[in-house]
Parts: C-alpha cells; structure tokens; sequence
C-alpha cells in the first residue's frame, strides 16, 4: 500500500468517523444516564447489527459497478456532503448559526426522552433502547458512506475502514473514561476539516469519473484540500463581516 | 418502520443541508459533464471549471445564508 495514496483516505475516515462516533456516543451516554446501560447497549448493538448487515449486502455489490461510474456517483455525493458540512461550519465559524454544543445536545436529549416516555405508553427501556438504535444508526451509516466514498475509488476500503474503527475505538476509550458528553473536543474546527477533506475527495472523484486528468494525480488531493481550506476561512471571514448600514 | 424512514429522511438530508446549493451542485457536475463529453472544453479545463464552480457555489451559497440570517 503506498502512504502517500492512502494517508489522505484514512485520516479522512478517521477525523469524520470521530466526530460521528462523539455524536452518537452523547445520546447513548444520554440514554444510559437517565435510564440505564441495559436498553442503551441493546439499541447500540442492534444498530451495528443493521450496520454490518447494510455492509455485508452492499459490499459486494460496490464491485460490480464499473470505476469510472463509481467514482463519479460517490465523488458527486461527496460534493453534496462536504460542501454541505463545509458550508455550515464556515457559518458556524462565522457566529451566523450556534455552534455545536455537545453540552446542549445532551441535555436536549435528555428532556426529549423525559418527554417521550411521558407521552407513551411504551416501556421507558423500549423507548431509550429505539434512542439508541436511531442515533447509532443514522451515525453509523454515515461513517459507512464516508469509508466507502474516501476508500472504494482506489481500492482503500480496508484501510479507511482501519481509520474509521480507530476513531470509534478512541472515542469509546475516552467516553468509558471520563463517563460525559466528550464536549471538550473540538467538534467545530474538526467538522471544518473534515468538510476541507471531503469537498477535495468530491472534486477529485467527480473529476476522476468524468476522466479528467489531474496535474499530479492522487497529489491534486492536497492543492483541492488547500484551495477548500482558503475558500472556508475566507467565507467564514465574509459571512462574520456585518452590512454597512446605510446612512440617513 | 416509521424508524428506518426516519434514519432514510435523515440521510438524505445529510445529502440536501440547503436545496439551492444541491441543485446548483448537480447542474454544475452536469454541465462539466456536457462540456467534455461534447468536446467543447478539453478535459482538464472541465475540471478547473468544477473546481471553480465549487468553490463560487460554497462563497455564494453561505453569504446568502448569512445576509438572510440578519434580516
């Protein structure tokens, strides 16, 4: 395996799956504190089930489409996602929307669930366990996409894959150490890079599909990512710059 | 059920944080596409035309979030 290919890809993996997995990690945490371990780990786990079962029916499949189309489909979601997260925290860096709080969005969770198991007639374990499921799958099924979007295009599923259960494993490591909401970890500036990397990635593999040949090959991923990084600060910069109000 | 579409109606928002800038995306890949494939730009020129159309896209796509915000 050469580094210089694979680098990018897995330590993309790794910085998107970290700020997946601190997400989903705060509203199992959430879930466990108010109820218990039992129903948290009982949603969590049947949420990876799904997960590997989504993996092991796809998988396959990713084989059979031809390169150059599946570069183009996986570099286009890739635009739509990377931007998109790119876009929002160059918004969130600007002050024009809040931040994300992992603080927050435990104790939102928190009332959410209280509020929920008021309402229904469903056992409040049932309830916490679907909590779970829903925030380990949807988290899940993103870091999925974004092992098979940075990996699939040049045959670096294992290693993306290596990076993404790395970044579970350390933030399981720290949760089971520190036992609250990982809110000391800089999810914003994290989300701002992630973002940098993918809107690379997506240029890149669209690129690539439409059979583009970019000056330097796999190396054009760092100018893109450099170009993306630019692009967010100054936008980041323009978004916080107030209208000149208009004189009287 | 109502969980899976849940997840499903998430997903595909995960793909849609703001419609315009989506569209404008999928109508820039396609008109590159269209460029090339017809031979009026060489490849790579269709390329640096991605790259800048990404790059206006994301500027224009965020002022306009910001300039709506303070309204």
């Amino acid at each position: 395996m050469d580094w210089s290919t694979a680098a990018p890809a897995v330590s993309a993996a790794f910085l998107a799956s970290l700020v997946e997995v601190v997400e989903a990690f705060t509203i199992i945490l959430a879930v466990a504190t108010l109820r218990s371990w039992r129903p948290a780990l009982i949603g969590t786990f049947a949420a990876l089930a799904v997960l590997a079962l989504v993996v092991i029916i796809l998988g396959p499949l990713l084989d059979r489409v031809p390169l150059h189309l599946l570069q183009l489909i996986v570099g286009i979601l890739l635009l739509l996602f990377g931007l998109g997260w790119l876009r929002k925290a160059s918004l969130r860096a600007a002050g024009v929307i809040a931040l994300h709080d992992e603080d927050a969005i435990f104790q939102k969770k928190q009332a959410q669930f209280n509020q929920e198991a008021a309402q229904s007639e469903s056992s409040q374990d049932w309830i916490a366990g679907i909590t779970a499921f829903k925030a380990v799958l949807l988290e899940g099924l993103e870091v999925v996409f974004i092992v098979i979007a940075v990996g699939a295009g040049r045959g670096l599923l294992w290693p993306a894959a290596g990076g993404a259960l790395a970044a579970s494993l350390v933030v399981l490591a720290i949760g089971a150490m520190v036992h609250k909401p990982l809110s000391k970890v800089p999810e914003n500036t994290l989300k701002f890079g992630v973002g940098v990397m993918l809107s690379a990635f997506g240029v890149f593999w669209t690129g690539e599909g439409l059979g583009i040949p970019w000056p330097g090959a796999d190396l054009a991923l760092l100018y893109f990512a450099a170009i993306f990084l630019t692009t967010g600060l100054l936008t980041a910069w323009l978004a916080r710059t107030p209208k000149p109000e208009a004189t009287a | 059920m109502s969980i899976f579409l849940q997840v499903l109606k998430d997903l595909v928002g995960m793909f849609m944080a703001d419609a315009r800038m989506t569209t404008a995306i999928l109508a820039l890949v396609a008109l590159v596409a269209l460029l090339i494939n017809k031979a009026v730009v060489a490849p790579l020129t269709g390329g640096w035309i991605l790259l800048a159309g990404c790059v206006l896209l994301l500027i224009a796509s965020a002022l306009s979030a910001a300039v709506k915000s303070r309204k």
